[in-house]
């Protein structure tokens, strides 16, 4: 068990060639979160998942210095042509962009040269501004759309044992750009490790940026993403969000749509069971006129799952004709488990459409006596409410191949059905 | 192939069937007819076995007691319930749909699963048969369907799942004149010796269509008077209130 978790600034000096600067801000940060600690549900922001109770519950002992591991040969996907990343354990491991012009394309490790301090109260992120090293910068150039998705493997080595894993990444897609990312988690270790991104995406005008993320096996990791997403002009920016089975999960997503007529979409299934945690906490910012946002939220929870939505909207004084689109719907199949939501909304500007809306409950009995008396029995039926349910998601995603790609990745999720 | 005999439910100490008698033989197509509140969808929801009703008396499938057998296992015994009020199921494909219900029954039935192709073929046929459109096959379960699409959809069940008892009710109620025929069409079509149908209806209109071989008034959760297609005109002309 751990208590009053602490890292000592040594740590810092074993990040090896780094500017004055820069571990002058780490040497900040660090002392920021030593300062809290993990985040308790006493901060408003992790009311619903406290996580100093939870590392103090299900950790000995946190060891913050990671061995770099490799990985001999990644399985790659073959149901669709793709370029690809592959990240191992955090850190950039190899990519291949072979349908790509190349001289369009930056990949490369991640070098941080931001060193002004966010006002941000999340320990978390603190905690990655002081000891992340690892990491990628992706950079699309201007007017150039991928010809084909670029799948990011991020794969989790059996060497990781109560490890705690802090890596930064960037997107930037460039004037008019498009880019299509498919997110794919798998986890090869078998014990207990934490691991802390923080993401900055960034769309410059008119680009395009589609995302999909999965992850389904069940595991023991404890993930924690912050991400910051800032949108120019015209820019259009859609992510589908498919996790499930981690231990503890929390994605902290924040989108500026900083531009006129920009837009951003967010969809998440979710399958919860068995002591799964996990919360999905957004802020839409729209800080200029006519931007459009749309979320939506579904979780099926089972035995001991508890899934969480934190959904805020802020329209500025300016952001006129905004129209910000927000839904949470949740399905409970046991007793034990447990669903909360607090959307909320901030608007500061009089000409919106806004609208936001959240449900829970369990299965309707009178459909599942409507499949009965069609022959499937009561497992099948309630299987199939729930595939219905999450299925509603995958149904948005518009191309083909991906589409069936994500269908056969996610019947996978709805453990134990 | 169907006998009840001195059945009564109720639902929350209230009673709503009070001792029904109704003996239906194979090929036989009977009609129920009542007011509202007699108790005709409450028979229904019995006989396909949903729970929330407390049930005596007797109820004979094929010489077998029903009343313990689960709903799942009725509808792959071959007992089929058209609802009044079909339900939407978000998310599900209706095309899946219908071949996973019809796998699971002929599973049931001891037949082998059935290919894509073969099902597809069968359908696409029942579905020119009824007048519907192929494209509903692509929608999710009931979704958006119109009320006549959503009864057309239970008939198209019906005949894909091919029961030996089929229980409809209310299944004319909310439909043009022209759903109306397509309906009675999709019935009279599966009439056999073996297959027997238990139509439930305020009106005498579908009947025009199905020629049923008895028809049986039911108020106040008992039938209190049988007879065959001269009764149903008469109560058209009469209203229930003159029966008794």
């Amino acid at each position: 068990m751990i208590e009053n978790f602490k890292i000592n600034s040594s740590e810092i000096g074993k990040i090896k060639k780094i500017s004055q600067e820069e571990k002058d801000f780490r040497i900040k940060n660090l002392s920021l979160f030593n300062k809290r600690g993990f985040p308790n549900k006493r901060n408003e922001d992790w009311k619903f998942s406290d996580l100093r109770e939870i590392v103090q519950k299900n950790f000995k002992k946190l060891d913050v210095n990671n061995t770099r591991s490799k990985v001999k040969k990644i399985n790659l996907i073959e149901d669709f042509d793709h370029n690809y990343i592959a990240i191992i354990n955090g850190e950039l491991s190899s990519s291949n962009f072979k349908f790509e012009e190349k001289n369009k394309i930056k990949i490369k490790n991640f070098q941080n040269d931001d060193f002004l301090q966010e006002n941000k109260d999340n320990p978390l992120i603190h905690l990655n501004h002081a000891l992340s090293n690892r990491g990628y910068l992706l950079e699309i150039k201007e007017n150039y759309k991928f010809k084909k998705a670029l799948i990011i493997y991020n794969i989790f080595t059996k060497d990781l044992k109560e490890n705690i894993l802090n890596s930064r990444n960037k997107i930037k897609i460039g004037k008019n750009s498009e880019l299509h990312t498919i997110d794919l988690v798998t986890n090869d270790s078998k014990y207990k490790f934490i691991n802390n991104v923080y993401e900055n995406i960034i769309l410059e005008s008119n680009a395009i940026y589609r995302n999909i993320c999965i992850q389904n096996a069940k595991s023991e990791g404890y993930f924690h993403k912050f991400s910051k997403n800032i949108l120019a002009s015209k820019s259009k920016y859609s992510s589908f969000i498919f996790p499930s089975g981690l231990k503890f999960n929390k994605l902290d997503l924040e989108f500026n749509l900083e531009g006129e007529d920009s837009e951003c979409n967010i969809q998440s299934a979710s399958f919860l069971n068995r002591n799964d945690h996990q919360e999905i906490k957004t802020r839409i910012n729209h800080l200029a006129p006519n931007c459009k946002s749309y979320q939506k939220v579904k979780n099926v929870l089972d035995s001991d799952g508890k899934g969480v939505y934190q959904g805020k909207i802020f329209v500025k004084d300016i952001a006129q004709k905004t129209n910000a689109y927000q839904l949470s719907k949740a399905i409970l199949l046991s007793d034990s488990s447990e669903f909360d939501a607090k959307p909320e909304l901030e608007i500061y500007a009089d000409d919106v459409k806004c609208s936001h809306g959240s449900t829970s409950g369990s299965l309707d009995e009178d459909s599942i006596y409507y499949l009965m008396s069609r022959g499937l029995n009561r497992k099948e039926s309630v299987k199939l409410l729930v595939d219905g349910f999450l299925n509603e998601v995958i149904e948005m995603i518009k191309s083909n191949s991906v589409r069936k790609f994500v269908q056969n990745n996610l019947e996978g999720q709805i453990h134990g059905y | 192939m169907l006998e009840i005999k001195n059945l009564k439910a109720s639902v929350n100490n209230r009673d709503i069937l009070k001792g029904l008698n109704i003996t239906i033989k194979p090929g036989e197509l009977h009609a129920i007819m009542g007011p509202n509140g007699s108790g005709k969808s409450t028979l229904a929801n019995v006989l396909s076995g949903k729970n929330g009703y407390e049930i005596s008396g007797e109820i004979k499938y094929q010489g077998k007691d029903l009343i313990e057998i689960s709903v799942d296992e009725r509808a792959q015994k071959g007992i089929f319930l058209a609802f009044q009020y079909p339900i939407e199921i978000p998310g599900v494909n209706t095309n899946n749909f219908l071949k996973t219900v019809l796998n699971k029954v002929r599973k049931a039935r001891g037949e082998q699963e059935i290919d894509t192709l073969s099902f597809l073929k069968i359908v696409k046929e029942r579905l020119s048969e009824l007048g519907i459109d192929e494209k509903m096959l692509s929608r999710q379960l009931n979704v958006g369907f119109s009320g006549g699409e959503k009864k057309k959809n239970e008939i198209l069940q019906m005949k894909i799942l091919d029961p030996n008892l089929s229980i409809l009710d209310e299944t004319d109620s909310g439909l043009d004149i022209d759903a109306l025929k397509i309906i009675a069409n999709g019935v009279n079509s599966s009439r056999d010796k073996k297959k027997s149908f238990l139509v439930i209806t305020h009106y005498q209109r579908l009947l025009n269509y199905i020629n049923p071989d008895f028809v049986h008034v039911l108020s106040d959760g008992k039938i209190i008077k049988s007879g065959c297609m001269e009764l149903a005109e008469e109560l058209e002309k009469t209203g229930y209130k003159k029966i008794n």
